[in-house]
């Protein structure tokens, strides 16, 4: 993107080019979003930032001074000591296009889920009350959230399977059938455990408990889906008496790990046991897959599920693709215009004062009212000609079919 | 044309019949990029039960007697009645995931049956009473449902493995799921538990009235064959048994089925045959 003296530059990982033991390493938690925002605004020759984490990615997008290159900062404060290959570096039209297709969940694990645009949303929030976000990186946001938004209620890119715990859901489904004589149990009670709950609860789940590190959230959850709850404390026993475990927890550490599981009972159970761990980092030691009857499941597994479904979705695709592409039109066109504010007032100034001038010498003090409204509405008339042709000047600055070629490349390149 | 050249030209058809829908049924597993073949792949495999029916009604009709008379034709009649359940079971369940095999396999035993077939239809089985036409009877259905346990009890391994190897592809997609695969395996191992322990009962009281040349409980025919049925009992009642896993079942299920194919050729060939029939 070119902005008078500002460029942008973002750098991260996903799950695209990072597996899930690196992206729980550098995933940056809620509560440490906004002083990582403040962190990075320091790095030298940075103005705005904006950094998302999720549990499919990582990344800063920063806006510095033309030349700046603060790539190298960004990496070692956020990523250090990480294996290159799993890093991207967007800079210009192509960090823009990236933001926008993250946005879109074009660029998810599941295509057009919906927990990334609100993951941004959130991301946006932090960022506003650091006070790192200007007037280049505020209204780039704004835009690709407002562009998250009508791909998903004008295209059929989210229609079905909307999100990873909807996919966890349906993986489960393909253990057990129906949930009637299903117990499971859904570790933390945050955003995905409730949607978690949620699909369990549609797919007429017999028994629900949640398990949270706050006993009383977990209950305040519970009592929403007719569940039972208990702390952590209670691990082990609700471990043994279910059929299903999905984890969607915060923190450092296996909160689930092979010693937790009695593995006897579980061999000498009738249907698999399933582990499904949604947590970034991962809650559940891997090790636990190695139990003859247990079936586990991490992100990345449930990345690959994803894919067998992507080919069925192409046209929905397609048609979220352009109106990306018109969107990119929109905002460059936008910023072009925003850029000719400066001669817009200057503009605007001269024409009122040379109606004055030309009132001055027709009528000087003896102006009557429809002579004065006369110049007004000439003047005002005239500079709505001016900002128009302005407007269309700024509209081919950057034209739909270099930025979709543009897009296309990009696409190329992923 | 005569019966006996109707009962040929159907018993011809009934193979390339059953490898169509067992083609159609397989597409399932190409998904949306498969060709979207449903009602015809409903109507094949109904127009070939159908057909396989009238093909042992007309050899009925031109007998005058029980047209299952020989290896072959109870080949066939195996092969009829595992087409005819997975039919009702794909009805019920609407799921034609495990068509493309349980139809494959149907497809083998009437090749079979077809190829070795004599087509002779003026046989006659006066010796048939209705102890002998029951104990056939509930024979060939036990062998349908074993055969039926066996291949669902393989393909919940197969999804069991390709599940744990976190592989996603087809098979993941259209198989039906693990819970309705080990319902199958055992519900058709019950039915053939049950079916067996009909046919064998009557088939030894058959044989000791009869006084049957050549029979004795040693014989490695009979040891298996009782096995099986005791093997199959298990399975069937497994869910009762703590520790016997439905991965264990179906572990179970599937080679209970390859020893049921062995019996089946012990039972036929001359040198361990009991059975009067040939």
């Amino acid at each position: 993107m070119s902005t008078p003296d500002l460029e942008l530059h973002l750098v991260g990982f996903s799950h695209r080019t990072a597996p899930v033991a690196v992206r729980e390493r550098f995933a940056v938690r809620g509560n440490d979003l906004a002083g990582c925002h403040a962190s990075i605004a320091t790095i030298e020759g940075v103005r705005e930032a904006f950094v998302l984490s999720t549990c499919n990615r990582t990344e800063a997008l920063v806006a510095a001074p033309r030349g700046a290159d603060p790539t190298r900062e960004l990496v070692s404060r956020l990523f250090r000591n990480i294996d290159p290959e799993h890093l991207y570096v967007h800079s210009g039209v192509d960090a823009v296009i990236h933001l926008f297709r993250v946005a879109a969940g074009l660029d998810s694990m599941v295509l057009g889920e919906s927990e990334v645009l609100s993951q941004v949303k959130r991301s946006h929030d932090t960022a506003r009350s650091s006070g790192v976000l200007g007037k280049t990186l505020g209204p780039l946001v704004h835009h690709a959230i407002a562009l998250g938004k009508r791909v998903r209620k004008e295209t059929a890119i989210g229609e079905g399977t909307l999100s990873v715990a909807r996919v966890g859901v349906d993986v489960a489904a393909r253990v057990f059938g129906s949930f009637e004589r299903c117990r499971a149990t859904v570790l933390g009670a945050g955003e995905t455990g409730v949607l978690v709950a949620r699909y369990l609860k549609e797919g007429g789940i017999r028994e629900l408990t949640f398990l949270n590190r706050t006993e009383q959230r977990a209950h305040e959850v519970a009592q929403q889906f007719g569940a039972r709850s208990a702390g952590l404390d209670d691990l082990a026993a609700q471990l043994a008496r279910t059929d299903v475990v999905i984890c969607a927890i915060d923190g450092e550490g296996h909160v689930v790990d092979r010693d937790v599981l009695s593995t006897r009972d579980i061999d000498r159970r009738d249907r698999p046991y399933l582990v499904i761990d949604l947590s970034v980092p991962r809650a559940v030691d891997p090790r636990v897959a190695d139990i003859a009857n247990v079936l586990l499941y991490d992100l990345d597994d449930l990345g690959r599920v994803v894919q067998t479904n992507l080919s069925q979705r192409k046209d929905a695709l397609e048609d979220s693709n352009r109106m990306l592409v018109a969107e990119l039109h929109k905002f460059f066109s936008l910023r072009t215009y925003q850029t000719f504010t400066p001669a817009i007032a200057a503009l605007h100034e001269r024409f009122e004062r040379v109606r004055d001038e030309v009132l001055d010498q027709i009528a000087g003090d003896t102006a009557t009212p429809e002579q004065l409204r006369l110049a007004h509405e000439l003047a005002k008339r005239l500079l709505d000609v001016s900002l128009g042709q302005m407007k269309e000047s700024a509209r081919y600055t950057q034209s739909e079919s270099v930025l979709e070629s543009e897009y296309r490349r990009y696409l190329e390149n992923l | 044309m005569n019966s006996a050249q109707l009962y040929q030209a159907l018993s011809v058809l009934l193979p390339p019949l059953y490898l169509v829908a067992a083609a159609l049924h397989g597409m399932a597993f190409g998904g949306d990029r498969a060709p979207q073949v449903k009602g015809l792949r409903t109507w094949t495999l109904h127009v070939a039960v159908l057909l396989h029916a009238l093909t042992f009604g007309i050899a009925d009709r031109a007998l005058g007697a029980f047209p299952i008379n020989d290896a072959w034709t109870t080949l066939s009649a195996t092969a009829l009645f595992v087409a005819l359940f997975y039919d009702l079971i794909a009805v019920r369940t609407k799921h034609p995931g495990t068509g493309g095999v349980v139809l494959s396999v149907v497809f083998l035993l009437q090749l079979a049956a077809t190829a070795m077939e004599s087509f002779d239809l003026t046989r006659t089985n006066e010796g048939y009473d209705a102890f002998r036409i029951l104990h056939i009877a509930t024979i060939v259905l036990a062998a349908s449902a074993v055969v039926l346990s066996g291949i669902h009890g393989a393909l919940y391994l197969v999804l069991f493995r390709k599940m744990r190897a976190k592989e996603f592809g087809p098979l993941f997609s259209h198989l039906p799921d693990l819970s309705l695969l080990a319902r199958m395996t055992r519900q058709a191992a019950l039915s053939g538990f049950i079916g067996l322990t009909i046919g064998l009962n009557v088939g030894i009281g058959l044989a000791h009235a009869d006084k049957i040349e050549g029979f004795s409980y040693t014989q490695p025919s009979v040891i298996l064959t009782i096995a099986i049925w005791l093997h199959f009992g298990v399975i069937a009642f497994s869910r009762y048994i703590k520790g016997f896993t439905a991965r264990r079942a179906s572990w179970a299920a599937a080679t209970g089925l390859i020893a049921l194919l062995l019996t089946v050729v012990l039972t036929f060939i001359p040198h361990f045959a009991f059975h009067s029939v040939r």
